[in-house]
């Protein structure tokens, strides 16, 4: 029998050219769209996100052209449950959520992979932009997509030995010109469609009013802007409007530009400092998962350390200490650290694991 | 005899036709477990300053007449019930829903789509003023069916241009499927008994294979009175939706609920109306017989779906949160 494989479909040109490459291997694709967002949120009707009605139908076209069944599945609860209170919960603990990895982590590879169990699937498949390999002790590795500016690696570091098993990538080694590509040779409707930007569930961007319609309203904690020298310099309305590392909208006027150095939700204050002065030496990550590991087996791992997607990743020292926790410590100190951020070891291409950060070192 | 597009057009006929034509009346009742073209017009004409009544139905989803009769009045323009529930078979009992409506000068109009064919459809006995038909439930292509208009003058048409079905509705008609309707309907209506004892030979096998593999296996709707054809049966420790999805990969059809506007399915309002919880109308699926399923077929089902359902008992946990 020819392995089945149940492909994520968002509607996108990346899994729309993911099932179709299954299907041109001989897999027996199902396909399969999540509802995920809520209703009551513009998502529903804005196309070019992911998981609005349209980009279903953009799906069930492509499951049409190339013929295996497509069906929608409704996680919504789920989704609410696991990724959109937790981001909620997140910014007001000022914290700075990634939605995307806790989808990952909690629905993709998790939630879904219990349908795929269900429906006898041999394997998920996403459009994301990694690579998995296997190597001559049968281990499986995960490793940057070859298309450096789309690699989504980031995203993924949960994944372990059981899950990289039955995971596949279909675009990990194309780049996103070549998958474009693809897409206008077979024909596929959705092939010149705009990325995906925003956050699903916040199509607007406005993270803070999203946090506020969900919170009561003693949650909410307001407090005051210092700087590093405890000198109050503004009243704030609520400490998940911050995010270390920010600069724009702090509603401060002065010479220089400041930065969010600290967070903390016990007093409310946000402490802002100049930019030499939010610079950390390391992190403590917290919930750290290794794709090998019998590495947490070492005093001491080298790595290269991804703090936020978009940012370059750093050369750095490892140490595992008691339960799920690591210890990141720069070789020179690096740029504002982000709690709640997921913070990604990698050595070279291989993705060694990674955690969500507790905490900066600050230097 | 108004030709239309099919069921959906037929409801929205006589709800919005009804309506239009009541010069004073402004309140109608119906009731929670109807279609969604009855549903959909009722909400907008609600919105228009309709009173819609929407009667419970009781735990097996019949709706108790009392209830009904209570509410229809003076004020009442039009009473529109389904004869036979789509997604759990109930039949009404239309007697009393009748009477009180023509006592109170009311429309009475009777959703028979899932009815006819399986169960005697005879407007005189059943007394009522308007009848929505569906051609394809017959077997004849979609794209056709019917309004029974007794009285024209109590209805406007909604569909304005030529003088076609007698002014009820303009436009060319649909003659090629009014011809195979016609020929459906007599199909069914001469071997309507033996079919029906048919299929009701092969749900009762099909129901009693499944209770004695699926445990806590839940028929919902009443025992007696309903049709033939039809079984919903709420499936224990897993999701409906799965069992749908996984059930159709290995070429069971069945359904669920209805479909959202993405393709998703809902949870049943039927069902929902009925007092299930959610998740118990989650864990629910609805299967039909039909005029060309044999005994192999029930054999096929009976075994997939019990190997289909413990499969996915064993591998889906069903989630605290999913089940809230």
């Amino acid at each position: 029998m020819r392995p089945r494989v149940l492909v994520a479909m968002s509607g996108g040109v990346d899994s729309s050219v993911a099932a179709a490459l299954l299907g041109e291997q001989g897999y027996d694709v199902v396909g399969i769209a999540m509802r995920l967002a809520p209703e009551s949120t513009p998502t529903a009707r804005k196309r070019g996100t992911c998981c609005s009605h349209d980009d279903f139908e953009d799906a069930r076209r492509v499951a049409e052209l190339m013929n295996f069944p497509f069906y929608v599945i409704d996680l919504r609860a789920d989704f609410a449950a696991r990724v959109m209170n937790n981001f909620v919960s997140e910014y007001l603990a000022a914290r700075t959520p990634n939605p995307c990895v806790m989808c990952n982590r909690e629905i993709k590879f998790d939630r879904l992979w219990e349908r795929a169990r269900a429906l006898e699937a041999d394997f998920i498949a996403t459009g994301h932009y990694a690579r998995i390999e296997r190597d001559a002790t049968d281990a499986f590795h995960l490793m940057r997509a070859a298309d450096e500016s789309k690699d989504q690696s980031y995203f993924l570091f949960m994944l372990g030995q059981e899950q990289l098993a039955r995971t596949l990538f279909p675009l990990g080694s194309m780049t996103k010109t070549e998958v474009r590509a693809r897409a206008r040779a077979l024909g596929l409707a959705n092939a010149d469609k705009p990325e995906s930007q925003e956050i699903c569930f916040v199509p607007d961007g406005d993270y803070a009013s999203f946090v506020e319609r969900r919170a009561s309203n003693s949650d909410i904690r307001a407090g005051r802007i210092m700087d590093n020298r405890g000198n109050a310099l503004a009243e704030h309305a609520g400490i998940h409007r911050f995010t270390v590392g920010q600069r724009r909208g702090l509603g401060i006027a002065t010479g220089e530009p400041l930065y969010v150095r600290e967070i903390d939700r016990a007093s409310g204050n946000v402490v802002v400092a100049l930019r030499d002065q939010i610079s950390s030496s390391g992190l403590v990550a917290e919930r750290v998962t290794l794709v090998d590991p019998t590495l947490a087996e070492y005093e001491e791992v080298r790595a290269e350390v991804k703090i936020r997607y978009r940012h370059r990743a750093l050369p750095a020292t490892l140490r595992f200490g008691d339960g799920d926790r690591a210890e990141v410590r720069f070789d020179s100190p690096g740029p504002a650290v982000t709690p709640g951020q997921a913070c990604v070891f990698y050595r070279g291409d291989d993705v060694l694991g990674g955690g969500f950060i507790e905490r900066a070192v600050l230097s | 005899m108004v030709f239309t597009s099919g069921g959906t057009e037929s409801n929205n006929m006589a709800i919005f036709g009804v309506a239009l034509a009541s010069a004073h009346r402004r309140k109608i009742v119906s009731s929670m477990i109807e279609h969604s073209s009855v549903l959909a017009p009722l909400s907008e004409l609600e919105q228009r300053g309709f009173e819609i009544v929407r009667i419970a139905p009781d735990r097996e989803g019949r709706i108790p007449p009392g209830s009904v009769v209570a509410e229809i009045d003076a004020n009442t323009a039009l009473v529109t019930l389904a004869l036979a529930n789509s997604e759990i078979g109930s039949i009404l009992d239309t007697e009393k829903f009748a009477e009180a409506a023509s006592l109170n000068g009311a429309v009475f109009h009777l959703d028979a789509a899932q009815a006819a064919g399986r169960i005697a459809v005879d407007v005189s006995a059943l007394r009522c003023d308007l009848m929505t038909l569906s051609a394809h439930k017959l077997g004849a292509p979609a794209g056709i069916g019917a309004l029974y208009v007794r009285d024209a003058a109590r209805i406007a048409p909604r569909m304005s241009g030529g003088s076609q079905e007698n002014g009820m509705r303009a436009g060319t008609p649909n003659l090629i499927g009014a011809v195979a309707f016609g020929m459906a309907a007599e199909a069914a209506r001469s071997t309507m008994a033996e079919e029906s004892a048919r299929v009701a030979v092969l749900a009762r096998s099909l129901l009693e294979r499944l209770r004695a593999s699926i445990p806590a296996l839940r028929l919902n709707g009443p025992a007696n009175d309903r049709l033939p054809n039809t079984l919903n049966l709420t499936f224990s420790g897993v999701l409906g939706e799965t069992l749908l999805i996984a059930l159709d990969l290995e070429g069971v059809q069945v359904s669920m609920g209805s479909a959202c506007a993405a393709g998703a399915v809902e949870a049943s309002h039927v069902l929902r109306a009925m007092g299930l919880s959610d998740a118990d109308a989650r864990s629910s699926l609805r299967i039909s017989l039909g005029w060309n399923t044999t005994a192999a077929d029930i054999d096929a089902a009976a075994a997939t779906i019990a190997r289909v359902w413990r499969r996915i008992a064993d591998r889906e946990p069903l989630s605290a949160e999913a089940a809230s």
